[in-house]
């Protein structure tokens, strides 16, 4: 059986070729400088604290959080549902499996506006559309979120609504960073796996 | 406070980008246009209907001739495999599996194929084992599986026929009777998952294990045919 | 006589760029069940409409007033058959006839191809996919449930193997 030997011997070499591939070279970091400034600019790449409150309370299943934060740093807190890829890690491992979905939006944060930014212009320059970042961070979520309080007399219909959200967020936050890791994980996997749904299989 | 609007941040700084553009200022739009190139084709222009039931039954079709090329057409040759006279089923499955697995990860390197957007099982724990087995009962029982059974059917085999008639009984039972197993179907749902992510190593370095591990089989398989052979079932299939 | 079909390392090679081309040009792998399922559902549909459309199960296949058999997969069997049967012709394979181990009767013989329809449809459905559609395209696109499925379909074929060995040996 010739054929036998030939054939395994060609898939075998084309095996170590695939094998030594780089992951993701189908897209590359195509530098457009003035492109991106705008982008970093540009008041719309930004959510604030507030509005991120909003999506979390509201569960809206078109937002995505990214926590661009080390590991250690994440499993110690973060704001609940969030996707966990460590800023040194996004271009080696390929981040197409969570950022190519155009219908999401997709928000970075960290704990300040460094790392944040940078990956904002990491993504966008890969292409990946509908990307944006949290103004501030963690550390503005924390002044403004966790530790808000009212002062003051009279409270308008806009800001009652205003502190409830962040009122609501704070809970959430607070009861899901309190749960033990292992229920962490099983909440954080839930939100995971909200897959795309493309059409396809046997069924 | 700002608020956000419908289009997104990224959109609308590009059309503002645009309009405050003085002309002769060269731009960077031809850049958007890189990843423009890659697959799968549906994913990338929107079909007419018609045009993607066309390409299901081009497919079909080239589907149909390697199976029945292969011998797949033969209910005694499929079920060969599980008493060892007759091999075929794990070569062909496995070669098949392997060009495809080998040919898609080359097509996403030079950035013709995203392979994000196809499709990836989904996996349900509990109900692909517990299927799988009523499967394996129902392949050594009826000797063919759906695709090969319509091959056969397609070359005149009355089994294959009486196959497909069970068949169509099977999927009425399961549609009547899936109320009850529910849970079973729907249960312990973990996504689209990939083995290397689970395994935590590249698509490409996974390939190459699986090439090794089909090479063993192929092996392994001649030698069975030799051990097992029945030459009055071969001469006949 | 023995040697009448292709090269399996061929024939394997074929049905994987045929697989590959199916991912490229539609981004899914090919399906057997599905399409069968299909089938039947439009019987189910023209025998009893009004019993189709309350059930949780048909319902969503004809809700929006579509036809289950429009449908990617309904086609592409079609297109099986078809290829099988332009494949029987040019190698002269065409012709009908029960094929069975001398040792048993037809009647058995067919009574034992029907159960393992309903068995092996009912799996499918259950596991989302057949040999082709879970096991062939899920290992081309390195799913798990396509290993898992695989895995639970040969290793469950094996072990039943014995017990129905004298419809076959």
């Amino acid at each position: 059986m010739i054929m036998r030997e030939k054939f395994s011997a060609g898939l075998l070499c084309m095996g170590l070729i695939v094998a030594l591939l780089p992951i993701s070279a189908g897209r590359s970091l195509s530098v457009r400088p003035q492109k991106l400034m705008v982008e970093l600019l540009d008041e719309k790449t930004y959510f604030s604290v507030d509005q991120v409150a909003k999506f979390l309370v509201t569960e809206d299943s078109t937002v995505q959080f990214f926590d661009l934060r080390s590991p250690g740093e994440f499993s110690a807190i973060n704001i609940p549902g969030s996707i966990n890829i460590p800023y040194n890690e996004l271009l080696n491992n390929d981040p197409g499996r969570f950022l190519s979905d155009e219908n999401i939006k997709k928000i970075f944060y960290s704990n300040g506006d460094f790392d944040s930014n940078y990956a904002f212009a990491i993504a966008s320059g890969l292409n990946y559309k509908n990307i944006f970042v949290m103004k501030g961070g963690l550390n503005e979520w924390f002044k403004t979120i966790m530790n808000s309080n009212f002062s003051g007399d009279r409270i308008s219909a806009r800001e009652n609504a205003l502190f409830e959200t962040r009122f609501r967020a704070r809970k959430m936050f607070s009861e899901i960073n309190s749960l033990p890791d292992s229920l962490k994980v099983k909440y954080i996997e839930a939100k995971h796996i909200a897959a795309k749904k493309l059409d396809g299989g046997c069924e | 406070m700002p608020g956000f609007s419908e289009k997104t941040g990224y959109e609308e700084s590009v059309e503002r980008r645009a309009k405050r553009q003085p002309k002769g200022v060269k731009t960077f739009r031809h850049l958007d246009k890189q990843t423009i190139n890659m697959g799968p084709l549906s994913s990338l222009i929107t079909m007419p209907e018609w045009l993607e039931l066309l390409i299901a039954l081009l497919i079909g079709i080239g589907f149909g001739f390697s199976l029945e090329q292969a011998g797949f057409s033969s209910s005694r040759k499929l079920a060969g495999m599980f008493y060892g006279y007759d091999t075929t089923v794990i070569k062909v499955f496995f070669t098949a599996a392997i060009v495809a697995l080998l040919g898609s990860q080359l097509l996403s390197f030079l950035g013709l194929l995203n392979l994000n957007m196809v499709f990836v099982n989904e996996f349900y724990v509990n109900a692909s084992i517990v299927g799988g087995i009523i499967m394996g009962a129902g392949f050594i029982m009826g000797g063919f599986c759906p695709g090969t059974g319509l091959c056969a059917l397609s070359i005149g085999k009355i089994d294959a026929m009486v196959f497909f008639a069970g068949g169509l009984t099977g999927a009425f039972l399961f549609a009547e009777t899936y109320p009850l197993i529910l849970d079973l179907a729907n249960g312990s749902y973990k996504g689209p998952l990939k083995i290397n992510e689970v395994m935590g190593i590249s698509p490409g370095l996974f390939s190459f294990l699986l090439i090794i591990a089909a090479v063993v089989m192929f092996w392994l398989a001649e030698i069975a045919e030799k051990r097992f052979a029945r030459p009055d079932i071969s001469n006949e299939i | 006589m023995k040697n009448r079909y292709m090269n399996p390392y061929i024939a394997g090679t074929m049905l994987g760029f045929v697989l590959l081309l199916a991912m490229f040009l539609s981004g899914r792998g090919l399906g057997a069940s599905g399409g069968i399922k299909y089938c039947a559902v439009s019987i189910v549909g023209a025998i009893d409409r009004q019993h189709a459309e309350e059930s949780i199960y048909y319902s969503k296949y004809f809700e929006g007033g579509k036809k289950p058999l429009k449908n990617w997969l309904t086609i592409e069997i079609f297109g099986v058959l078809a290829g099988g049967f332009l494949s029987g012709a040019i190698s002269k394979r065409l012709k009908f006839r029960i094929e069975k181990s001398p040792g048993i009767s037809n009647t058995r013989r067919m009574i034992f191809a029907f159960l393992g329809g309903v068995f092996f449809v009912y799996g499918a459905q259950l596991a989302r996919g057949c040999t082709s559609g879970a096991a062939l395209s899920g290992m081309a696109v390195l799913s798990v449930a396509g290993f898992v499925t695989m895995i639970a379909i040969f290793g469950s074929a094996y072990i039943f193997a014995w017990f129905f060995r004298k419809n076959w040996i």
